[in-house]
């Protein structure tokens, strides 16, 4: 059948003919080399210095809110995942913390170790990406096969873990359903011996390159109060000057016990931010070599527990499963029926590799929740950009969804 | 004639439900427990109607009205330091009392303390916009109205901003079907081919356990594919994997399975 | 996945006789297959991961181009939504024929886990595709395996000018 001619017609958006002044809408579409996903800029330019603009999101939009109102707690986790689809742990791990806080659960200590590593882990494996496309979009292409050579070893870490390499569904309400395998203390240690070498090389490619300063610094400025205002969490907000970082300020796991630094400055622009996320990594590399001992010391106290102990909502381990008439009984109730969590309303807010994200969830008592809200940073770090572009010209627009972080499995869920 | 069910919740049910069954509540505590909710909330209450406050979670929950909200997210970002909105949207209870419950997150980072506002509108009020004092209300509103319907007074451009402009429908309403009604069921069909594709294109498959026959037969023979009507016998030959024809590309080194070398090493 | 019928014979292409030219137009285009930049989702990842220092691209020829009027193939990496769909369906269009799409991933091919409102259900409700690769996310080898297929397939058929449409519409 000949192709038939489709209703799709040219539409001239950047050309604009009744119009006096000079100015172009130019259409930055939603698929652009830039890799960051699905973003339409429409940039109001007049001659290159852009006067207007306005991000159109939603073209990631799966209806994960609506998704979670039609399936139990367990079955929505690896919807999570695919909301930061770099860092999917965190993902999977605040809608955890949140299911937890709702039900009043307490998680054993070795899963909360496991659970820790898994994260730090994770926000390497976020800043790697973001260094990776964000030298990319600059034009330092070598840093992005240089970064993502990293985040190759750390994916096989997590791939002998869960067996996935980019969408993890590793933490579960209670608890971790796996331990860690015999290789990945090694393999971690390995990798993190060679990390602050590896950084080192980043950071003598960039820190004191003059294209890199160029368009980095005074690029993409963010003061305190626009920070404030629209909502910036985590690196965006740390680096217009507010030290808020939710590990240190309203602890959860045991990220109270462990020592580190968060990085902070006070410039707002994209360098500043470049800087945070370099020594972020740094910072990480420090918490998983201490979540290391803790692990260790786990296991010679012999505490073997790994999800939490709470037959009415968490599923027993699966030997019981598979030994215990009960617990194949109750098992099978929590996988078709689904936990009911208590009646109430719970917002988490956790720190994950781009700024915090919380989840808001409604319980009515049923298996499913009535509403879940996810907030996710990156949504208003794209809005941001609505009052952050006007004066800057076309190459800073890259450079500032660059080092915005945006992903929009998060924007649009 | 099929049982009739009601359509004011279209959301999945549970299909098993114990009538006797209680569910417990996640517990609230008394506002006076903790000296800084006890004050901001006694700040609130100055100048505002307060109709309940209770802890819950470590987050501090204040009922107020909807004529409020500005005034009140005023206060306490100037006063009480609440200077974050971490989140707001709305809850659907169109099906319980024709209301919607909104509420915001507000987070207050000199005193580590967040306080979730709420109140109720019926169907069909607006709500006041508190973009002027949050400019991430600007972004949180439209989706609201984008997934609610429910619109905010004085904001710059109440758009739709996930769904497409031309959608109509809101998502998130209860009556809405998470599969999507008919306007969304074709969509981009008629908006790419027109409404004489329909039939050609045929119908969204949405049906997760669909078995088709012959999928079915190819699928089982996955690994021991053959051409269409070949006669099946039990000692099919498993499907080569190959990488490229047998006889070669020119100037391709050709793939040798004997020659190559698996890495084991994941540090290489 | 579309109702139409579907070719599944096993060398992605009925035998046909090839002369010379064929096969050296054949060779030529299936050993530089530049890629359209169309990673939506999660899958778009794991291609930029199978463009990356271990699993690299470069070794097929292909190189990724962001417009669509220097490509050949599209590779549909990630969920399309119908807000995207239209663009999809530009893009397509304003490729250069002899043109190809790959399908990654289970929102490309069916719409994956997202069975939703916003969702459409598989890319080939809008694009003709050629090749889908199953996964969530396909881990790059298999991307690759799939570029090896559709090289196949583009070395199977003759090189005519224009190619043969393949979609019901």
């Amino acid at each position: 059948m000949a192709q038939v001619k489709n209703r799709l017609t040219p539409f001239f958006e950047n050309i604009t003919f009744d119009r006096e002044d000079n100015e172009l809408i130019l259409n930055f579409g939603p698929q652009h080399p830039s890799a960051h996903g699905q973003l339409r800029l429409m940039l109001h330019l007049q001659q290159e210095q852009i006067v207007k603009a306005h991000p159109d999101v939603g073209y990631l939009h799966r209806g994960m809110e609506k998704m979670a109102e039609n399936m139990i707690y367990n079955e929505f986790m690896p919807t999570t995942d695919r909301m930061d689809y770099i860092a999917s742990s965190s993902n999977n791990y605040g809608f955890a913390l949140a299911v937890e806080k709702l039900i009043g659960l307490e998680v054993p200590r070795r899963a909360k170790v496991i659970r820790m590593m898994l994260l730090e882990i994770n926000r390497l494996m976020s800043h790697l990406f973001w260094l990776a496309t964000t030298a990319l979009d600059i034009g330092a292409m070598t840093v992005f096969l240089f970064a993502f050579r990293e985040r190759e070893y750390l994916m096989d870490i997590i791939e002998g873990y869960c067996g996935a390499r980019l969408t993890h569904a590793a933490i579960r309400i209670g608890g971790v359903p796996l331990d860690i395998q015999d290789n990945f203390i090694i393999q971690l240690k390995t990798f993190l011996d060679k990390l602050p070498a590896n950084i080192k090389d980043y950071e003598d490619l960039l820190d004191t390159n003059r294209i890199w300063l160029m368009r980095m610094e005074e690029v993409g400025v963010i003061s305190t109060e626009m920070a404030l205002s629209w909502g910036c969490t985590g690196p965006m907000l740390r680096a217009s000057g507010v030290a808020w970082d939710i590990r240190k300020e309203e602890p959860y796991e045991l990220y109270d016990e462990v020592e580190f630094n968060v990085p902070f400055s006070d410039k707002g622009d994209n360098f500043a931010r470049y800087r945070i996320y370099m020594q972020e990594m740094r910072e990480t590399a420090k918490i998983l070599y201490q979540t290391i001992e803790m692990y260790e010391t786990c296991v010679a106290n012999n505490e073997t527990a790994l999800m939490a102990h709470a037959p009415q909502y968490i599923s027993a381990p699966k030997i019981d499963i598979m030994t215990q008439n009960y617990s194949l009984m109750q098992h099978f109730v929590l996988v078709t029926q689904g936990m009911r969590p208590p009646v109430g309303e719970v917002y988490v807010p956790t720190e994950s590799p781009k700024g915090e994200l919380g989840f808001f969830i409604n319980s009515q008592g049923g298996p499913y929740p009535y509403r879940l809200k996810l907030r996710a940073p990156s949504f208003w770090h794209t809005g941001i950009l609505t009052d952050l572009l006007p004066g800057h010209y076309i190459p800073d627009v890259v450079s500032i969804i660059g080092t915005t972080n945006i992903v929009f499995g998060e924007v649009d869920r | 004639m099929r049982a009739y069910t009601p359509k004011d919740d279209v959301q999945a049910k549970a299909y098993y439900t114990d009538r006797f069954y209680v569910a417990p509540q996640v517990p609230k505590q008394d506002v006076e427990n903790d000296e800084v909710f006890a004050a901001d909330l006694a700040a609130i209450k100055a100048k505002f109607e307060v109709s309940d406050a209770y802890i819950q979670v470590s987050n501090m929950v204040v009922y107020i009205n909807a004529k409020d909200i500005y005034g009140v997210l005023e206060l306490m970002r100037d006063e009480l330091d609440y200077t974050q909105l971490s989140e707001m949207s709305a809850i659907d209870w169109l099906a319980k009392d024709n209301t919607f419950e909104i509420f915001y997150q507000m987070l207050s980072m000199k005193k580590r303390k967040r306080i979730r506002v709420k109140y109720f509108i019926e169907n069909g009020q607006a709500v006041d916009s508190v973009e002027k004092l949050f400019r991430c209300a600007d972004w949180s509103e439209r989706e609201m109205f984008d997934m609610f319907g429910i619109e905010a007074n004085n904001h710059p451009f109440m758009k739709r901003i996930l769904m497409p402009y031309d959608w109509q429908g809101n998502p998130l309403l209860k009556t809405y079907p998470l599969e999507g009604d008919e306007f969304a069921a074709w969509y981009e069909v008629d908006k790419i081919f027109g409404k004489e594709a329909r039939d050609i294109i045929g119908p969204e498959i949405r049906d997760t356990a669909r078995v088709d026959r012959y999928d079915s037969e190819r699928f089982a023979r996955l690994g021991f594919e053959v051409p269409k009507g070949t006669e099946i016998t039990d000692d099919m030959p498993r499907t080569e994997q190959k990488y490229q024809e047998d006889d070669g590309v020119f100037l391709i080194k050709k793939y040798d399975k004997e020659s190559s070398v698996i890495v084991d090493d994941p540090q290489r | 996945m579309a109702q139409h019928k579907v070719n599944y014979t096993q060398d992605g292409g009925l035998p046909v006789a090839l002369t010379s030219i064929d096969k050296i137009v054949n060779w030529g285009r299936s050993n530089s297959l530049w890629a359209l930049t169309y990673g939506l989702a999660c899958c778009g990842i794991e291609m930029m991961a199978s463009g990356a220092s271990r699993f690299d691209f470069d070794r097929y020829g292909t190189i990724f181009r962001a417009s669509p009027r220097q490509a050949d193939v599209m590779i549909v990496a990630g969920t399309l939504t119908k807000k995207h769909a239209e663009f999809i369906k530009r893009l397509y269009d304003q490729m250069t024929e002899p043109r190809w799409v790959i399908s990654m991933g289970s929102c490309a091919n069916t719409g994956g886990m997202f069975n939703t409102y916003a969702t459409v259900q598989g890319c080939d409700r809008v694009i003709p595709v050629d090749l889908y690769l199953p996964g969530c996310a396909p881990r790059p080898e298999t991307l690759q395996y799939g570029v090896m297929l559709l090289q196949q397939k583009i070395r199977a058929n003759k090189a005519g000018n224009a190619q043969k449409s393949k979609r019901l519409m």
